[in-house]
């Protein structure tokens, strides 16, 4: 009964899907043709590809935009993600720190030294995708990402290291406060909330772009120390 | 002149902050949600007259709107904004008391970012960025729903995040067909363009957005969660989530249907929803015999009300519903309050375990019953007023069709009485029970929730008895939403 | 062959979708039901992606000083995503938190048992 209930429903969610799309094939032709869905649906993200060098001085375009033109979506981003670690710690508090990990027997010492081997390769892979993020693909997530998988290669293989949770917090919560700090700074500085105050350098440059590299870097502390943070807590938690 | 963004930011950092305060003394952050909303409260307060003049329109990263996330805050988004930081005030106060187990700094710093995601719905003039900030309300209120950690808080805490995860993909399908379709992400764009497509695609553009914002926002089959979500949170978060919440998601719906689609055809439909979320609502109450349980009933109910009054498209009628929004946060907040100590002190959630308790907590017990007076209706407290207003402005339509459902309207009210009157002369006119438990706490709530629940039922009072105070401002605010040209053209034009 | 090539795109992501929401509305394991819900959120980001594809595009960066602007893709609804997938795995950090509290308290994962708080 509920099967058949939850099937028409996707019927007919599907067939509203299909029916409007069906005047809008996929793929907008280029700047020469008309163009899909819309009639101008291009010339949005086109100012962007073609301004957003010379206004911005990143390479990369998806940077410029993540962090300047949308940086405000990605400072409610970076919200998201520090609120997920802290109530995921406040569900999962326990008033004894209770050591769900016991039982976990010793890993062999081949296992053990290579992931200590590992370890720093990860983390200066994931620290060279955000430090050049708006050189190459890739930025602060991504590189939060490969430094957090580092840390989770630690919890798996060498079973008794732990990361010490004040530090976790200390340094969430500090790049937090100054991702608002900075954008505050521009306001201050230039009047606009996230304005990109620095200046641009040399395109290509490691040192340019403004403040992105700096925000980069900063939400790449924030999220690979908080998914840290939250495989620390998923997996028992030290206290 | 104080940018509005500050709203917004300086909250964040105080949550940050907030953070880390926790890590050195645990007894310090419950300060910080205090002070971030006062900051709050008085900025939208010196703000607002600049607002009623001309909309501030905030550009972030120094871009011309619509190239750039840019904040309309208008008459509409700021009188919001200083009804949540004044909720949020006096709730903080109160949970500086309330919350004295689990991971209190962890409660404070998802409590400010609750009232962060709220305000920077209310401010927002792009149409993602208002899904980003639906996020942060909603994710935050799915750990605190959960934050005692019980069983009924772990349940209620996954089945409310199960369907809020589903309404928030729904919404960003929405989103995906509008961007493709039009090509812009900025509210004022949208609306400037509305015409070039056609009419069937913009109706499943805003199916989506409407499902997936009315989980929030429990209008009718989308209301399931509600009742065990605010009934097993801790009191002060079912004030919030009742409060503000609800209110952030019938804020997003009314911003879509009257300012981006202009869909005035769709709003009798709208009405009927709302008046059927009424119906529902009120007759669940009824019968509910948790006093939390039944104040959430009465929430949905109260949306059905709030949403009908959105549904008539004058400027009474919006102005009606936005009257009914602000008495209804007053009165819910000050009732979940309320009962919040009174449950303590009684030590169980039953309607009949609080008879006698206007003996044993009668300052409590006063500004409870002046709550549910208001939401009922009566005379000289400001939810008369409201649904006065409601019924004045469905009368003017001059259309059969919403007198028939004000009559609808008028019967759900009819049974809300009714159960709040029985819970008043219970807290009044019958014995204490024999087994409540005389614990050596103190006889009546400390004075940390005393002077919240108490500014709340003088508030109450005052409006109802000077309505003007409040009435004056909803005129510009309900034109905010409704006029369209307007909006587009100030944004735009800048 | 012009309708695989117009639209196999838009097939592809909301079947996915659809799926997803399958399992969500009618299996009754906690964990199955996130899985769903992830399949949900990847389905509406690879569609947000597919609504900014120009056709014969290249990725929006200038690694090379040769490329020009005007044969990129869409910008934005890359960054729409980003920030899509980071909300998506935030919420399913937390709901693996409740689910793991719901099978403290439950024993179960059943959502047909985990039943405590009644009409």
């Amino acid at each position: 009964m509920r099967r058949l209930i939850s099937l028409l429903l996707l019927l007919i969610v599907a067939l509203g899907l299909a029916l409007c799309l069906s005047g809008a094939p996929f793929g907008a032709r280029g700047a020469d043709e008309g163009a899909g869905l819309a009639p101008d649906k291009v010339n949005f993200g086109r100012r962007y590809n073609e301004r957003g060098l010379e206004e911005n001085g990143a390479a990369n375009i998806v940077t410029s935009v993540v962090v300047n033109y949308r940086g405000f979506d990605t400072l409610g981003e970076v919200t998201v993600l520090f609120i997920a670690a802290v109530g995921l710690a406040a569900v999962l508090y326990t008033r004894t720190g209770k050591a769900a990990s016991a039982g976990a027997e010793p890993s062999s010492l081949v296992l053990f030294t290579g992931c200590r081997f590992l370890f720093p390769l990860i983390l200066l892979l994931g620290a060279y995708i955000f430090i050049h993020g708006h050189l190459t693909p890739g930025g602060g997530f991504q590189g939060g990402a490969v430094v957090a998988s580092g840390f989770l290669l630690i919890y798996l293989g060498c079973p008794d290291r732990k990361l010490s949770k004040a530090a976790v917090g200390a340094v969430e919560s500090l790049s937090g406060l100054a991702f608002v700090a900075v954008a505050l700074v521009g306001l201050t500085v230039g009047g606009s909330f996230l304005l990109n105050f620095l200046p641009k350098g040399t395109v290509y440059g490691l040192l340019s772009a403004g403040i992105i590299p700096l925000i980069y870097v900063l939400i790449g502390f924030k999220v690979g120390s908080e998914l840290g943070g939250i495989i620390d807590n998923l997996s028992g938690g030290s206290e | 002149m104080v940018s509005p963004v500050l709203l917004i930011a300086v909250p964040l950092g105080l949550a940050f902050a907030a953070s880390l305060v926790g890590l050195a003394s645990k007894r310090l952050t419950k300060f910080v949600p205090v002070v971030a909303m006062l900051f709050n409260l008085v900025v939208s307060v010196s703000l607002l007259p600049v607002a009623f003049r001309a909309p501030i329109i905030v550009r972030t990263a120094g871009w011309a709107p619509p190239f750039s996330i840019h904040l309309v805050a208008g008459p509409l988004g700021l009188l919001l904004s200083c009804l949540i930081a004044f909720i949020g005030l006096l709730v903080a106060v109160y949970g500086m008391g309330y919350i004295r187990e689990g991971a209190q700094a962890k409660y404070h710093v998802l409590y400010i970012l609750i009232l962060v995601g709220a305000t920077g719905m209310v401010l927002t003039g792009d149409i993602f960025n208002l899904f980003v900030f639906f996020e942060i309300l909603c994710i935050s209120s799915y750990a605190l729903v959960a934050y005692r950690g019980d069983s009924a808080g772990a349940e209620a805490g996954i089945k409310y995040l199960l369907q809020g995860a589903i309404g928030s993909s729904l919404v960003l399908i929405g989103i995906g067909l509008v961007y493709g379709m039009f090509g812009t992400l900025s509210m004022a764009d949208i609306a400037a363009n509305v015409r070039s497509v056609s009419t069937f695609r913009l109706f499943v553009s805003l199916a989506f957005l409407i499902t997936g914002f009315g989980v929030e926002a429990a209008v009718f089959p989308l209301n399931a969660w509600l009742p065990d979500a605010h009934s097993s949170a801790p009191s002060s978060i079912s004030a919030i989530l009742s409060g503000i919440a609800i209110k952030a998601g019938v804020y997003a719906i009314a911003r879509m249907v009257y300012t981006i689609y202009g869909a005035q055809s769709t709003l009798p439909c709208v009405a009927v929803i709302g008046v059927a979320t009424l119906l529902v609502g009120e007759m669940c109450a009824f019968n509910q015999s948790d006093i939390k349980r039944l104040l959430a009933y009465s929430s949905i109910g109260q949306m059905g009300l709030i949403v009908f009054g959105l549904g008539m498209a004058s400027v009474i009628g919006v102005s009606a519903a936005l009257f009914v929004i602000f008495s209804h946060a007053l009165a819910k907040a000050l009732l979940f309050l309320a009962s919040g100590y009174m449950i303590y002190r009684s030590g169980s959630r039953e309607i009949s375990s609080l008879d006698g308790m206007g003996t044993r907590m009668p300052l409590t017990s006063l500004c409870f019953a002046i709550g549910a007076f208001s939401l009922i209706g009566l005379p000289p407290f400001v939810g008369f007023a409201s649904k006065f207003m409601i019924v004045r402005a469905a009368l003017a339509t001059a259309d059969p069709f919403f007198v028939v459902l004000l009559a609808i309207a008028l019967v759900g009210t009819v049974i809300e009485g009714a159960y709040f009157l029985r819970i008043v002369q219970g807290l009044y006119f019958k014995p204490t029970p024999e087994e409540a438990p005389e614990e050596g706490t103190r006889k009546e709530a400390p004075l940390s929730a005393l002077v919240p629940v108490g500014v709340l039922a003088a508030l109450i009072v005052a409006v109802g008895i000077y309505p003007g105070l409040v009435g004056r401002a909803l005129g510009p605010a309900a034109n905010d939403l409704l006029d369209r040209d307007g909006y587009v053209e100030r944004v735009m034009g800048d | 062959m012009s309708f695989l090539s117009s639209y196999i795109h838009y097939v592809g992501c909301f079947s996915l979708i659809l799926i997803g929401l399958y399992v969500v509305l009618v299996k009754p394991n906690l964990i199955k039901v996130i899985i769903g819900i992830n399949l949900i959120d990847t389905g509406v980001n690879l569609f947000l992606i597919a609504v900014g594809y120009i056709r014969a595009g290249t990725a929006p960066i200038f690694s090379e000083a040769a490329l020009q602007a005007d044969k990129m893709v869409d910008p934005v609804p890359q960054a729409l995503v980003l920030t899509a997938i980071v909300i998506g795995v935030s919420v399913l950090a937390l709901a693996l938190a409740l689910a793991i509290r719901v099978y403290g308290h439950y024993g179960t994962l059943d959502l047909r048992r985990i039943k405590g708080l009644r009409w």
